[in-house]
């Protein structure tokens, strides 16, 4: 025990020496903190669409002039060819499309080229009032213009038969779209507000876990290639030196990613307020959900980086640390892959599969945590779970770690270290 | 204290690499551990410090059976190694600590054998900042940090200037006379031949010569002699002396100047000189042979 913490802290010290890890650590808190202050000393409504701090209501309902000279810098060119003369009126379509200018075409190649030209942002050639053409050139992913044309086309129609059949069009679309009041209660977990800072927890303890893990591995193996292993094993037993590596990779890792993620999350705390609560949706972390992922990272760090620290073992050179560690790093893209998908169904199999599975639980359980409905026994048992399996990958990691600390030369392979470690017994 | 290797026997995989090692050595006496590469000497070595296990065979401390972990040992490997881009004090003391030494007496230690070894002005800078035999000279210094029982030297003179390795010899004459074990393994036997009053020659995995370096030599070189004449070259002696004197004398080998020859079981050294007298030879030397541990070393696992 003692040994291990000689070795700890040398480790520890090593990373706290490490300028790379210092400056880049307290370049990200200073930056998450001062930009978390922001809101109260200078108006960001700009950039988070909040109104302006001096901005009243009663400037918004005085300045309309303002307001409609505004709106024209804003305003795009959009051009139609209506070949039935039923939108003469472009009131209706002016209501629906806000901000757009009409420029009526007099046929429909004028509307190509317009739009070719990027003169218009995008044409309509009405052919009936149930059949038009729509011309765009980069159709965006958020494009809705046919949408919007749609409904304009279903209620001249609406109003076409109204006007048919003696009947009052205001009264009907009354009658058609009544005002629906509702009170949302949410009794369990809230996806569309828990999906984002889900999504980002999940790739921060990924990007953890690769870093460190790779960081670790090339610790080992350079103590192989410069020969200090050799020394090291016959100075200490191979347990103090492996635990000791991945234990200070752990409390490193914890401490450069727990003070970001925490300085974020308590200063937006504070300035919650002056946010507009316009970050909710990713840094208003509950308590509960920021445990769990403290507890179930770690675990899941620690079960990779005790894997990582026995794979450093198994080659001589460090650029042959991908060779080794390959298999490893493709188990944790395929977890980090899979919860992402499953994000969206959370109470699925899948995922509830995996929380148990130790080599994601890490991500899954605590995703399952942040954004479903998880009764306190699945979480226990999944940790209990981590835990056994933290212990016996260390003692197995050891064993690699011991077996592969004095053969040097070419990687040797996982299944051949197992053999020798069956045939040593 | 007496430390004892008893048959001590290993293999990788199928291969045995040690067939029953065996050798002892005292307080206050230093072996010289030799053999060629691959004989097996490493692999003995890394058992005596527990990085293996042997398959079968003891290893006993004053009788007792020896647990590793008990006892300070001193282990400078072939392969030198220390972190190249740390300060040499940090890893010296980091080194010391492992060992189970405190950080005060660590640093105290530390400084204590660099000034010894004459590299304390070195003690703030990088490892990878230092000539390789400063570096040499952290690593013996590292090794003996501990305050060690059992000294194990793994080719320490490779890379010490005629001034570092006479510093060596010195610290090395010290420590045997501070009554500590210490095992040698060398190339150069100059080195061993003078701090090493047992010897252990390991071939092909077996001891196959193990005892007092004295009683070594002498035994090697009874009934051998050297000769040489005025009269003849080396190789014409040689021939002559086999056409001509092959019932009283065997030819075993040659240094520089002479051949190197045995005596027949029934001929006395007058006979054998006069012998040689009536052939014509005019005897330039005719003295006692006494091989060197090099010779030595080379008759018994020179030939495949």
């Amino acid at each position: 025990m003692k040994k291990f913490l000689v070795v700890l802290q040398y480790e520890l010290k090593n990373y706290f020496k490490n300028k790379s890890y210092m400056i880049s650590t307290i370049f990200l808190i200073v930056l998450v903190g001062i930009g978390m202050f922001l809101p109260r000393f200078f108006d960001m409504s700009g950039i988070l669409g909040t109104p302006q701090k001096n901005e009243s209501a009663q400037n918004v309902n005085e300045s309309d002039n303002a307001t409609s000279g505004q709106d024209s810098k804003e305003s795009k060119n959009m051009i139609i060819y209506d070949k039935t003369g039923a939108l003469k009126d472009m009131s209706l379509l002016n209501s629906i499309f806000k901000d757009v200018k009409w420029q009526i075409a007099t046929n429909e190649d004028e509307v190509k080229n317009s739009v070719k030209e990027d003169k218009s942002e995008a044409g309509f050639v009405v052919n009936s009032l149930t059949d038009y053409d729509y011309y765009i050139f980069d159709k965006s992913m958020s494009d809705s213009n046919t949408y919007s044309f749609n409904a304009a086309l279903t209620t001249i129609s609406q109003i076409n038969y109204c006007t048919t059949n003696g009947l009052n069009y205001a009264e009907v679309a009354t009658a058609f779209n009544p005002t629906i009041s509702s009170n949302e209660q949410v009794l369990g977990k809230d996806m569309s507000q828990n999906f984002w800072y889900c999504y980002i927890l999940v790739i921060v303890i990924f990007m953890s876990i690769i870093v460190y893990g790779i960081m670790i591995a090339t610790s080992v193996t350079q103590e192989k290639s410069n020969r200090t292993i050799e020394l090291l094993i016959t100075s200490t037993n191979s347990n103090s030196l492996l635990f000791g590596k991945v234990i200070a990779g752990a409390i490193a890792s914890l401490g450069q990613v727990g003070a970001i993620l925490c300085v974020a999350v308590f200063s937006y705390r504070i300035n919650q307020a002056a946010w507009g609560n316009k970050l909710d949706m990713i840094l208003a972390i509950p308590n509960n959900v920021l445990i769990t992922f403290g507890i179930f990272g770690i675990g899941g760090f620690l079960f990779y980086a005790f894997i990582y620290g026995a794979m450093g073992a198994l080659v001589s050179k460090t650029e042959d640390i991908n060779k080794s560690a390959g298999g490893v790093q493709m188990v944790i893209m395929i977890v980090y892959f899979v919860v992402l998908a499953q994000l969206s169904n959370i109470n699925g199999i899948v995922i509830k599969v995996a929380s148990f599975l130790p080599f994601s639980s890490y991500s899954a359980m605590f995703a399952r945590v942040a954004m479903g409905t998880v009764a306190p026994w699945e979480i226990i048992v999944s940790f209990l779970i981590l835990i056994a399996s933290i212990v016996l990958v260390g003692m197995f990691g050891a064993k690699i770690y011991r077996m592969g600390t004095l053969r040097y030369g070419n990687p040797i392979k996982l299944s051949n270290a197992i053999k020798f470690l069956k045939h040593s017994k | 204290m007496r430390l004892e290797v008893k048959d001590i026997k290993k293999s990788f995989g199928e291969n045995e690499v040690l067939h029953g090692v065996s050798f002892d050595i005292e307080s206050g006496k230093a072996l010289g551990l030799l053999g060629r590469n691959g004989a097996g000497k490493t692999t003995t070595i890394r058992i005596l410090m527990d990085v293996f296990h042997s398959d079968s065979g003891e290893i006993f401390l004053d009788g007792k059976k020896f647990e590793r972990k008990n006892y300070q040992i001193g282990y400078l490997p072939e392969e030198r190694g220390l972190y190249p881009k740390k300060t040499v004090i940090e890893q010296m003391v980091y080194l010391a600590r492992l060992r189970g030494i405190s950080k005060t007496e660590a640093i105290v230690n530390s400084r204590k054998w660099l000034t010894r070894l004459e590299v304390n002005e070195y003690e703030k800078k990088k490892l990878e900042t230092l000539s390789k035999g400063n570096q040499q000279k952290v690593q013996l210094a590292s090794t003996l940090v501990c305050n060690p029982d059992i000294i194990i030297l793994d080719e320490p003179f490779s890379g010490l200037d005629p001034v570092n390795s006479q510093i060596l010899q010195q610290v090395v004459r010290e420590l045997i006379s501070e009554n500590k074990i210490v095992i040698f393994s060398s190339h150069q036997m100059s080195y061993v031949e003078e701090f090493c009053e047992d010897i252990a020659i390991i071939n092909k995995g077996e001891v196959v010569l193990f005892g007092d370096l004295d009683k070594i030599k002498r035994e090697y070189g009874e009934k051998q002699l050297v000769l040489s004449a005025v009269n003849y070259d080396l190789d014409e002696l040689k021939t002559k002396c086999i056409s001509e004197l092959n019932d009283v004398l065997e030819i075993t080998g040659k240094t520089k100047d002479t051949l190197i020859i045995k005596i027949r079981d029934h001929v006395t050294r007058n006979a054998l000189l006069t012998a040689i007298l009536t052939k014509n030879i005019e005897v330039e030397h005719f003295e006692t042979y006494k091989p060197s541990l090099n010779d030595i070393f080379i008759a018994k696992v020179g030939e495949e």
